[in-house]
């Protein structure tokens, strides 16, 4: 099995700005990733999933290229060691669909712009057209339409047209499914299934939203402050979280079943700041389960079972 | 018992440049004290332009065609401008779902919760304490220092707190929340989810959640009401909803939750078609085009099914 993406210790430093730090020389840098190793596997889905300020988005866009790395390496299928070609090796699906559609262009211009912009020839651009809109299931004469004619569901295939142009290996989308309706989110996702079947290409699915990562994603790495603290198969790690971390956000999750209502919260307090990193473990703040050790020793992220890393102190292993 | 709200075959439609968008059409639905309503629906259902005609907040273009809402048994579509700004704040209070917005950037959180008790006769002392007290009711910890704070040193669950300690600060017999938790992360969403709870407990009122996030309708409301394409197509107790769902509608919105299947399913279930034109209704059930047990019946108007235990589904596929 090839992988579409690999991460090797990528860390991702901002310079600290504003305040004092003009007057006192050298910025201070901002450590937003940490370290972060990960693959995703040619024609496979990895979920990466964590509260916002976590780094999820900035690890997208740091694969994507739109944000520098300062240590590490990110290589991607087709890109062979060097920068991966944003649209033809991979390409991005953003959060906001209708807002990520230039408003003054039309759909059928919007889904061909790709191949402009990588100065791909192209015969028959309305063949084109047509051709992407029937592949996300929508009717060639919407090639005539601009964004604001379209529902979210709407705007949201025309973004995975999009992206998928110049057939990349690799799909990133961030919160893919954010600001849809249940029924069209699942339309959404079963598209998504589908044409990675058809193509086999791999996606970087970015969300808070566990439900959607259970049905799509054959692996999970839940980020906490830009560090990976559990990776692994997404059956396992939510039928047995390692992390206690991981355990919360799933316990966290509505159950759309009155009878089993939670009546303890799964989790208490906010995110910490990056400015103001928790020494130990960073999680040991929020842990329902930190001991002394977690408040001075910071956790390595090690194997806890076959093809399973978590970053605990006392990672429940399977058994 | 009088209701503390209840809203009686409102039909509400906006004048738009396509024509007259029926967006409300014969809704009834009631509140109690000490009760949580849930309404729950898709975009364009109508669930939010529900929840603002019951504190009339719905725009300059539109139109109450019939029905009412009352408050305490008082028809509030009928108050004059100034009764209703009185009432409205003070005993019917409403939280948004975007808590970046809900307040004014350039006022600090203490100067706002002082300006939201501008009816209150109270001396500036007074108002003060009870601003600190409602922040300290939604769990914010140091809240003589969140009083000094901007909107904008926040964060979002944080925010969405205040916004809670805001409604609830001239007391209200009503508090209305249009997706309060959407725009929040899962752990701060739990964190919200749990003090709406708390506050139901002690705050003797009725909270009304409209929202299309059914988890959160599962662990909070008491009764529910579904609501499609304008109307609310079945209502009833949580757990016969959720459990025992009668109309086609609901079954399918729960059949498509993700939340709801179990792990790698390959196929999720969808609804196909789409919500029907609210400004050209056919006058027969809005369902039917996308239901896959509609009928030629069906082409008619739809009865309304009394199930019991106040449980009605608006279907002529239902068997009462």
């Amino acid at each position: 099995m090839t992988a579409a993406l690999r991460l090797s210790a990528v860390s991702v430093d901002l310079a600290q700005s504003g305040g004092l730090v003009p007057f006192l020389g050298r910025p201070r840098r901002l450590a937003i990733l940490h370290d972060v190793s990960l693959t995703v596997q040619a024609g496979t889905t990895l979920a990466l999933v964590g509260e916002s300020g976590s780094g999820k988005t900035t690890l997208a866009r740091a694969v994507a290229g739109l944000q520098p790395i300062s240590a590490g390496s990110i290589e991607t299928s087709s890109s062979a060691g060097g920068a991966a070609v944003r649209g033809s090796d991979l390409s991005l699906m953003f959060q906001d669909a209708t807002a990520s559609l230039s408003p003054r262009m039309r759909i059928g211009d919007l889904v061909t712009e790709p191949f402009v912009i990588a100065r791909q020839p192209m015969t028959d651009r309305a063949g084109k057209a047509a051709e992407l809109l029937a592949g996300v299931g929508l009717p060639a004469d919407f090639a005539h339409r601009y964004p604001h004619e379209l529902s979210g569901g709407q705007a949201r295939r025309v973004c995975v047209a999009r992206a998928l142009a110049l057939t990349p290996a690799l799909v990133i989308a961030d919160e893919p499914t954010a600001g849809l309706d249940v029924s069209v989110q699942a339309e959404i996702l079963n598209l998504m299934t589908d044409i990675q079947r058809r193509l086999g290409l791999a996606y970087l699915i970015i969300t808070h939203n566990l439900a959607l990562v259970r049905h799509v994603a054959g692996r999970i790495a839940v980020l906490y402050l830009g560090r990976i603290v559990e990776e692994g198969p997404t059956a396992r790690v939510f039928a047995d979280p390692a992390h206690p971390y991981t355990a919360s956000l799933i316990a966290a999750e509505p159950l759309p079943d009155p009878r089993r209502r939670r009546h303890d919260l799964a989790i208490k307090g906010e995110i910490p700041s990056i400015l103001r990193r928790p020494s130990g473990c960073e999680f040991h703040t929020r842990c329902p389960r930190a001991e002394a050790l977690c408040r001075t020793t910071a956790p390595l992220l090690r194997a806890i079972a076959p093809d399973r890393l978590a970053r605990c102190h006392f990672a429940m292993t399977e058994t | 018992m009088t209701p503390l709200i209840e809203v009686e075959g409102l039909s509400l439609s906006y004048r738009t440049a396509g024509g007259e968008v029926s967006a409300v059409r014969e809704v009834s639905v009631r509140a109690d004290a000490g009760e949580v309503l849930g309404i729950v629906g898709e975009s364009g259902s109508g669930k939010s332009t529900l929840a603002s005609a019951m504190i009339r907040l719905n725009g300059v273009n539109a139109r109450v065609t019939g029905g009412s809402v009352r408050y305490r048994g008082q028809d509030v579509l009928a108050l004059a401008h100034e009764d209703m700004r009185a009432l409205r704040g003070s005993k019917i209070a409403m939280v948004f779902q975007d808590p970046m917005t809900a307040f004014n950037p350039v006022l600090t959180i203490g100067n706002q919760l002082l300006d939201f008790q501008h009816n209150r006769k109270a001396s500036r002392s007074d108002k003060t304490a009870r601003a600190t007290d409602v922040l300290e009711r939604v769990g914010i910890a140091d809240a003589a220092a969140v009083m000094n704070r901007y909107p904008h040193e926040l964060s979002g669950g944080m925010r969405q707190r205040v916004a809670i300690a805001a409604a609830l600060a001239m007391d209200p017999d009503v508090l209305i929340a249009d997706e309060p938790t959407t725009a929040l992360d899962v752990t701060m969403e739990a964190q919200i989810i749990h003090l709406l709870r708390a506050l139901r407990a002690d705050f003797g009122g009725a909270i009304i959640i409209v929202t299309h996030h059914l988890g959160v309708i599962a662990e909070l409301a008491d009764r529910v009401a579904v609501m499609y394409a304008g109307e609310v197509v079945e209502d009833g107790p949580v757990d016969a909803i959720f459990h025992d769902a009668r109309h086609p509608y609901t079954q399918a919105l729960l059949a498509c939750d993700p939340a709801q299947l179990a792990v790698g399913e390959a196929e999720l279930p969808t609804i196909a078609g789409s919500l029907p034109d609210l400004t050209a209704l056919t006058g027969g059930c809005a369902f039917a085009p996308r239901c896959a047990r509609a009928l030629p019946v069906c082409a008619t108007r739809p009865p309304r099914v009394r199930l019991g235990q106040g449980r009605s589904a608006l279907c002529h596929r239902v068997a009462a």
